[in-house]
């Protein structure tokens, strides 16, 4: 089986301002890094057009007012936030990211693809029901789960490692038990939320799973993380699929954030997370791209980390340069470390009423 | 007076075009120099040489050490130390030290050097090159930088080529030059070449027939729109032509893809030297009897059919019945593939075109021309051809450079698009004047896979990259006759 990656030029076109972090370049030096090692040209790997969305799949996440206000402030450019601006034609690239999502999922539920890799813009895991936040105006995500779910899919788990809070994503299924929503994120952080007793409401309570850690935390943490809360809560809960928003800005040189991730961290991250899809839900595995603003040092290296774990390539080469070593050594805190353990006891006591396996 | 020469398998064809057409075929066995020295010393001279090329690339060959500089990403084979970033900065030094001890000990014939974004940095693979350049010659090592484009695995394989292929070329080239001062090679896309960019990348030369053949045809023919059929004597190939072009795309060499651009031509495993054993087989064990060989092939089925090629009177080992069922095998193969593809019309070409093609066209009930000089469209074809060049432009105005096909060039200022469109076309018209091309032969000049975004760092716009490719198209010369 192969692995998808979903992407078309539209995905260049979005643009808050020429300067703004979430711009175009974000994905230049990326594209450039997969023509160059030849991905497109690999037998493990299809190249997948995004669809557009249409109202119906947006409106299974979004309230139709939010939508109509979008739809409205596209046509001439509005506001949400001052992070958040609404270019004029803001709509129609909103849905192709959110129907690039929607095809990375059939692709997956077709049998067309393994896994996929969905390279979309603008991100959305910051987009509630009814509001954008954080360069965010549809929930890619959340979409995909929903359209998986009308095909058939019961229980579908999200794995949210972006280096904000996935608060968006978390509002959408905070009282839903078929999805079980993981969120890794930089605390105290961007937007704010995300402390571990925030674990759902009502039928969703123990549904939503927050692993906040300090700044500095390197691919040590994110390993302990992997091991101690992750697994067993995929293995308890048993999703039929996997959905990953796939936050870059854990990269130690991403300039907006301060977590020390490397690429072969995300590597390996990814390699684990292909295994346990293989060994609880037939590999299905849904990535899609967040954010991530290490625009050349970062995601190059981090997206290729990704596609070539999915794909099943030898990672042993996936690194960063020398000339970058000495920034990450310097970017590490030792603090991190004491810290996650700290935070994983206290979460594990805090689930323990809703998961066998912490109990 | 315009020259063509195309060295094939078996013979090799030379076309003089002036007033008139005149085509000659001179026997392999008579060496390849014979050739050469037929031609008038003060012509248009220009040579296709995708058979010999070919055999060599297929072949065994000779062998060739690969030196890969990968830096981050997948992984390659021959990997050494260093790292260029998408935007050519160096990202790691190479460790001379370990070259040179990889290069002290290495027994192969020639050197593949390729880095990962060379074409954006070319200093890593000239460090290794100067360092190899102590143990080799020079015509035994290539790099990669030349090739252009992005695709490292792609420049790895054609890098692999060109170490293999350029002594040859670079042999071929002094013997040409002993009797012609001015000349030109015939290129994968149909278009001509100076020696010099040749040695540079000696794969352009590979595989230039289908495009060789399909422009001699479009120009005996006079047909824009059509399907050549060109019937050699190993494949019978077929290229369609739209507004006088065929399609080019990236060319797989042992299934591994190539920065070769060439002409997509449906090659059937059959041809004049397509031997006849219980039937018409796919495969060519040697000449036609009619030629001297030992097997009866298509060739003598045609003349036991009534035809008189070479020495037909040795075609007649070949039973009459046989010979029907192989010429309608051949007929009954290509026509339902001809028939499938629907053209206007079909030109034939190649020395069996004028015996073969009305029976196709009336078997796929398609018109047909089969033009004078059909069996030399080859060579009409090199010698009617135009310069063509591919430059694959990065301009990164944050760090003042322009690279064209991995060299460096100054880039002042903030130029806009357009301003940098027309710098990259004002040296895609030098070089291709240097060559030699007519002024009348650069108006043709495409812009492709434009792109372009900007520089931020720190909040603030420091630049901008642009990436397009521009093109002089291969076709015919304005001052062909």
């Amino acid at each position: 089986m192969k692995t998808g990656i979903v992407f078309s030029s539209s995905y260049l076109h979005h643009q808050q301002s020429e300067t703004h972090p979430e711009r175009v370049e974000r994905l230049s030096y990326t594209m450039d890094q997969f023509i160059e090692e030849g991905i497109f040209d690999l037998p493990e790997i299809v190249l997948i057009p995004p669809k557009k969305a249409t109202r119906s799949e947006v409106l299974s996440v979004h309230t139709d007012k939010y939508l109509s206000f979008l739809e409205e402030a596209s046509v001439t450019g509005g506001m949400i936030d001052i992070d958040t601006r609404i270019p004029p034609g803001l709509i129609g690239d909103a849905l192709i990211a959110a129907g690039g999502a929607i095809s990375g999922a059939d692709a997956v539920l077709n049998q067309d693809v393994r896994n996929v890799f969905v390279l979309c813009r603008p991100p959305g895991h910051h987009a509630g029901p009814d509001r954008g936040a954080g360069f965010c105006y549809l929930n890619n995500a959340a979409i995909a789960v929903r359209h998986l779910q009308r095909r058939g899919m019961r229980r579908i788990m999200i794995l949210d490692w972006d280096a904000h809070h996935g608060n968006g994503t978390q509002e959408i299924f905070y009282r839903d038990p078929s999805v079980l929503f993981l969120s890794v994120h930089q605390y105290p952080f961007y937007p704010g939320s995300g402390q571990i007793d925030e674990i759902g409401k009502d039928e969703g309570a123990g549904y939503s799973v927050n692993m906040p850690v300090h700044a500095g935390s390197s691919d040590q943490v994110y390993s302990y993380l992997l091991g101690e809360i992750i697994l067993p809560l995929a293995e308890n809960f048993q999703p039929d699929c996997i959905v990953i928003s796939a936050g870059q800005d854990n990269h130690f040189t991403d300039p907006l954030t301060g977590l020390a991730l490397t690429a072969r961290g995300y590597a390996g991250l990814m390699h684990e997370m292909t295994i346990l899809a293989d060994t609880i839900c037939f590999g299905r595995l849904v990535v899609i791209l967040e954010g991530g603003y290490s625009v050349e040092g970062g995601l190059p290296y981090t997206n290729l980390g990704i596609i070539a774990a999915l794909a099943g390539l030898d990672l042993s080469s996936i690194r960063e340069p020398e000339i970058l070593h000495d920034l990450l050594n310097r970017s590490i805190s030792e603090m991190a470390m004491p810290g996650a353990i700290r935070m994983a006891a206290d979460l594990k006591k805090t689930l323990r009423p809703y998961w066998n396996c912490f109990g | 007076m315009f020259t063509g020469i195309d060295i094939g398998g078996t013979n090799t064809d030379i076309a003089y075009i002036d007033e008139c057409i005149i085509a000659k075929k001179i026997p392999n066995s008579k060496g390849f120099a014979a050739a050469i020295r037929e031609a008038p010393s003060d012509c248009r001279l220009a040579i296709s040489t995708s058979q010999a090329l070919n055999h060599l690339i297929t072949g065994n060959g000779s062998s060739v050490r690969t030196i890969t500089i990968p830096g981050p990403g997948l992984v390659y084979g021959g990997a050494v130390k260093g790292a260029v970033s998408p935007r050519g900065e160096i990202m790691e030094p190479i460790d001379t030290e370990e070259i040179e001890h990889l290069l002290r000990g290495c027994r192969a014939d020639a050197i593949a050097i390729a880095g990962k974004f060379s074409v954006r940095n070319p200093m890593p693979e000239e460090i290794v090159r100067d360092i190899a350049r102590q143990f080799f010659d020079d015509d035994r090592i290539a790099i990669s930088a030349p090739l252009g484009g992005l695709n490292f695995p792609a420049r790895i394989t054609t890098t692999r080529i060109n170490a293999s292929i350029k002594a040859t070329v670079v042999s071929l080239i002094r013997m040409i030059g002993k009797n012609h001062s001015d000349f030109r090679f015939v290129t994968s896309d149909g278009g001509l070449c100076g020696p010099e960019r040749a040695v540079d990348n000696p794969s352009l030369l590979y595989h230039s027939s289908p495009a060789t053949v399909a422009l001699g045809a479009r120009y005996l023919s006079g047909k824009k729109d059509c399907l050549v059929v060109d019937i050699g004597g190993t494949t019978t190939d077929l290229v369609p032509l739209t507004d006088g072009k065929p399609v080019l795309a990236p060319l797989f060499v042992k299934g591994k893809r190539t920065m070769i651009n060439a002409v997509v031509a449906d090659s059937v495993p059959f041809g004049g030297d397509s031997c006849i054993r219980d039937r018409l087989m796919k495969f060519r064990s040697a000449n036609a009897r009619a030629f001297g060989g030992g097997e009866p092939t298509l060739t003598d089925a045609l003349n036991v059919l009534g035809a008189e090629i070479g020495d037909f009177c040795r075609s007649d080992c070949l039973d009459r019945h046989k010979a029907e069922e192989a010429v309608s095998e051949y007929i009954d193969t290509i026509a339902g593939i001809i028939h499938v593809m629907d053209p206007a019309v079909i030109v034939g070409a190649g020395y069996l075109a004028p015996l073969l093609i009305p029976d196709l066209a009336k078997a796929a009930r398609t018109p047909y021309l089969v033009p004078d000089h059909a069996q030399s469209a080859n060579a009409v074809g090199a010698a009617v051809s135009r310069i063509s060049m591919s430059l694959h432009v990065h301009a990164d105005s944050q760090r003042n450079i322009l690279t064209v096909n991995g060299t460096e060039y100054p880039l002042s200022g903030r130029m806009t698009d357009d301003e940098l469109v027309k710098y990259a076309t004002d040296i895609l018209i030098n070089m291709a004047r240097k060559e030699g091309a007519p002024s009348g032969d650069l108006h043709d000049i495409v812009t492709s896979e434009f792109s372009a975004f900007t520089v931020v760092r720190g909040g603030r716009a420091q630049g901008r990259i642009t990436d397009f490719v521009i093109s002089i198209a291969p076709g015919i010369s304005v001052e062909a006759p």
